[in-house]
């Protein structure tokens, strides 16, 4: 197994002031990993401890599986009654609420008792009935998530909600540390949660841009697409490929939320754009998103590229293929 | 984290045949892994399987039935090779209860005749501390091999004693620290040498209960007979009897005794008239800077017991048989990157794709030191060391001093609750 502390690398041939240093750490749900470059020791271990501080603060505010945090109890509670969460929490739900308008409903934080429904089913392999998809619709939709502007509350219009914000958190926690090491004068950074949800601060120290390769998920070893990002993010959204045995699975653990039903297939989209959050809202909802409404989606926000990578099977192997891009 | 470990195997077996075929198997083992170099204890396992004549037979007396000694008879009945030929306790009640489950075995009430019998090999004590160096003493005089139950001794010149009267014996001696034996611990002293939490920075061991730690006394003339844990003229309590246990995991892990410690301990619950602490703490200290903590109490049992082995990459709790990464390993893109950037290179990270969640909870929550319930703690494997080293003829080499270290250590923590004071490796101990 390898350890992963803190770790000094240095050449002082090749690049006597070049300083690497890394750290790995497990926050919300995944792994997070940071790699520093031209600082020295002592500071980059002060930031490395205060990137996971917040990352900590973050995930005490929005994880779903810690009963003591505001979303949990939001989840618990917010059916029989409006609920007041934290100031943050309530910010970060109104921004929830823009992206579900920008991008017409195909971002919605409100899909997990879908999910819940699914995963359960297909454990025991096999599919819900049409009527409990449709009873679990009506748990789902953020036009039954009631956030009152004046008294700043929450409220679920419907028994059973419930939110989940997995993902958006990602992309919050990542933009926040961005911000949290330029304000600190850090100007080259690499920035990994879970391997989906990339960012990096500046360019690489030994060329113009950091080279991301987007890997074919039936062959890690394999680029596809290379992003050459400066100063960006890069979120990638895919079908999950795998089932707990291990051979690949028809169905993915995205919901359509236009359907109630799983995406279906093997593709991933991934986005990159100046900000954490947008990256990641935009990874998940061009997913679920057909190709001819994609445009008008993306019109809404930052400036972004995007590509979408489909799996066929040709003679027994799953083969890549670009089947959309935007902005390349 | 490779867990196809040596040690690994699980005990089963519910009799002699199927202990037989356990320890065939850790004979094999036992040959096998590069770790037992340094395990010198596990050579007796080695041996060629018992066969079942009558010059393969160990013939064991065994002093004092009470609970511990009724487990040892349990484990016994069920070593292959092994026959319980005598049993001793000076209390009849106990003496007849252990005569009914080894209806062939003899008893005695006083462990010197059990001595002369003829025909004896070895001596199994499992008496109160307090016995444990005059009964050893007095076993080697009567050239009898040794199976004393932990801790070594009452006082430290009792340990100097019999380490003493043992020194360049050949008889075996084996001292009841069965955790010298357990497959989990090995394997957690495994992964230590392999690197796996880096250097020891610290041990953090704790034993707590809830229970007031006595046996039920027909007549209260036998209450200091029958909970003598509970009283400093038999015993040192939680020190010897339940700390011993952990103290010797960290002396061995660490490969050395401490040279201090410093503690508190006090009877702050149970105030039933016994003489020995409900609770202790004591810090040990070794000469490269480590400390062992240990704490014992008896009013609470919210943690229960555990040992934690800490080092800077990681954590070992060696009983619940966890690890925990102090950080997860990056993933390989982002160790490419790494190692691009600390060679100038410029390639592309492979990283980017859909989320990284396989094993998360394995790692997170720690991994298991083995992939199997162990009911095995060591005590079976023990015993069959025992028998075999017996049958070799050949002592079982390191176990005095683990003995002492351990024995020392325990008295030491006791010493300096005490006397409050800081108390520190007695000089001139030799074993």
């Amino acid at each position: 197994m390898e350890g992963c502390t803190w770790r000094r690398m240095s050449h002082p041939t090749l690049f006597p002031e070049q300083k690497v240093f890394h750290r790995s750490c497990f926050a919300m749900n995944t792994r997070f990993s940071m790699v520093l470059v031209g600082i020295e020791t002592e500071r980059a271990e002060a930031l490395a401890v205060a990137a996971e501080c917040d990352l900590r603060a973050c995930e005490r505010m929005m994880s779903r599986f810690d009963a003591e945090s505001p979303v949990s109890d939001l989840n618990r509670r917010a059916t029989e009654t409006a609920i007041q969460p934290p100031e943050g929490l309530w910010e970060i739900l109104s921004l929830c609420r823009d992206y579900w308008k920008r991008s017409r409903g195909a971002f919605d934080i409100t899909l997990w008792p879908l999910n819940h429904l699914w995963r359960e089913h297909l454990g025991r392999g096999e599919e819900p009935t049409g009527k409990a998809i449709e009873q679990a619709r009506l748990q789902t939709g953020f036009e039954r998530l009631h956030l009152d502007e004046i008294a700043h509350t929450v409220r679920f219009q419907s028994k059973g909600m419930s939110i989940d914000l997995g993902g958006f958190g990602k992309g919050f926690a990542i933009e926040r540390l961005d911000g949290s090491l330029r304000a600190q004068g850090v100007e080259q950074a690499f920035l990994s949660f879970g391997e989906s949800s990339i960012t990096v601060l500046g360019s690489h120290p030994h060329g113009p841009a950091w080279p991301v390769g987007i890997t074919n998920m039936f062959q890690p070893s394999d680029t596809v697409h290379t992003f050459h990002l400066r100063n960006a993010s890069l979120s990638s959204s895919g079908t999950a490929p795998f089932n707990r045995m291990g051979g690949p699975q028809v169905f993915g653990q995205n919901i359509d939320p236009r359907n109630g039903r799983p995406l279906e297939g093997y593709r991933t989209i991934s986005v990159v754009s100046p900000s954490g959050i947008e990256a990641e809202v935009l990874s998940t909802a061009l997913l679920v998103t057909p190709e001819r409404d994609r445009a008008a989606l993306i019109s809404g926000f930052s400036t972004i590229s995007a590509i979408e990578i489909v799996y066929r099977t040709n003679a027994g192997k799953f083969v890549p293929c670009i089947e959309w891009e935007y902005g390349l | 984290m490779d867990s196809d470990s040596a040690f690994v195997s699980s005990s089963g077996g519910s009799d002699r045949a199927h202990r037989r075929e356990f320890l065939k198997r850790l004979a094999v083992l036992a040959g096998s892994s590069a770790l037992l170099a340094e395990l010198p204890w596990w050579s007796p396992l080695r041996a060629a399987p018992v066969g079942d004549s009558p010059a393969d037979r160990v013939r064991i007396g065994l002093v004092g039935v009470g609970t511990r000694g009724n487990l040892l008879i349990a484990q016994l009945l069920r070593t292959p090779g092994v026959e319980i030929a005598a049993l001793c306790d000076d209390y009849e009640p106990h003496l007849q209860a252990g005569l009914m489950r080894v209806k062939r075995a003899k008893g005695f009430a006083d462990y010197r005749q059990m001595l002369d019998m003829p025909g004896l090999d070895a001596v199994v004590i499992a008496t109160p501390l307090y016995l444990h160096s005059r009964m050893c003493l007095d076993a080697f005089s009567a050239g009898k091999h040794v199976y004393c139950e932990k801790s070594l001794a009452y006082t430290i010149e009792e340990c100097q004693a019999v380490a003493d009267a043992y020194r360049g014996s050949k008889q075996v001696f084996l001292i009841g620290h069965q955790r010298l034996f357990s497959p989990l611990i090995l394997r957690a002293l495994e992964l230590v040498r392999n690197g796996e939490i880096g250097q020891i920075t610290q041990i953090r061991a704790y034993w707590h209960r809830h229970g007031n730690w006595r046996n039920p006394v027909p007549d209260p003339s036998l209450e200091r007979r029958l909970n003598w844990r509970l009283y400093r003229a038999y015993s040192c309590g939680l020190m010897t009897e339940l700390a011993s246990h952990h103290i010797q995991v960290a002396n061995w892990f660490l490969g050395a005794h401490p040279v201090a410690c410093a503690g508190y301990g006090s009877i702050n619950y149970w105030k039933d008239g016994r003489e020995l602490y409900d609770n202790v703490n004591v810090v040990y200290r070794y000469a490269d800077g480590t400390h062992v903590v240990y704490d014992s109490l008896t009013s609470n049992r919210l943690y229960g017991e555990e040992i934690q082995i800490m080092g800077p990459k990681g954590t070992i709790e060696a009983i619940s048989g966890r690890l925990y990464a102090e950080s997860p390993p990056p993933a390989p893109g982002i160790v490419q990157l790494i190692n691009g950037l600390e060679h100038g290179f410029f390639n592309t990270v492979p990283i980017g794709g859909p989320s990284w969640v396989p094993d998360l909870k394995k790692d997170t929550k720690g991994s298991l030191l083995v992939n199997e319930k162990l009911t095995e703690d060591g005590t079976a494997i023990a015993l069959a060391a025992f028998a075999n080293a017996i049958r070799l003829r050949e002592p079982i080499p390191g176990m005095m001093e683990q003995a002492c270290r351990t024995g020392v250590s325990v008295l030491m923590g006791q010493a300096s609750m005490e006397q409050q004071q800081e108390i520190a490796w007695p000089e001139g101990f030799r074993v």
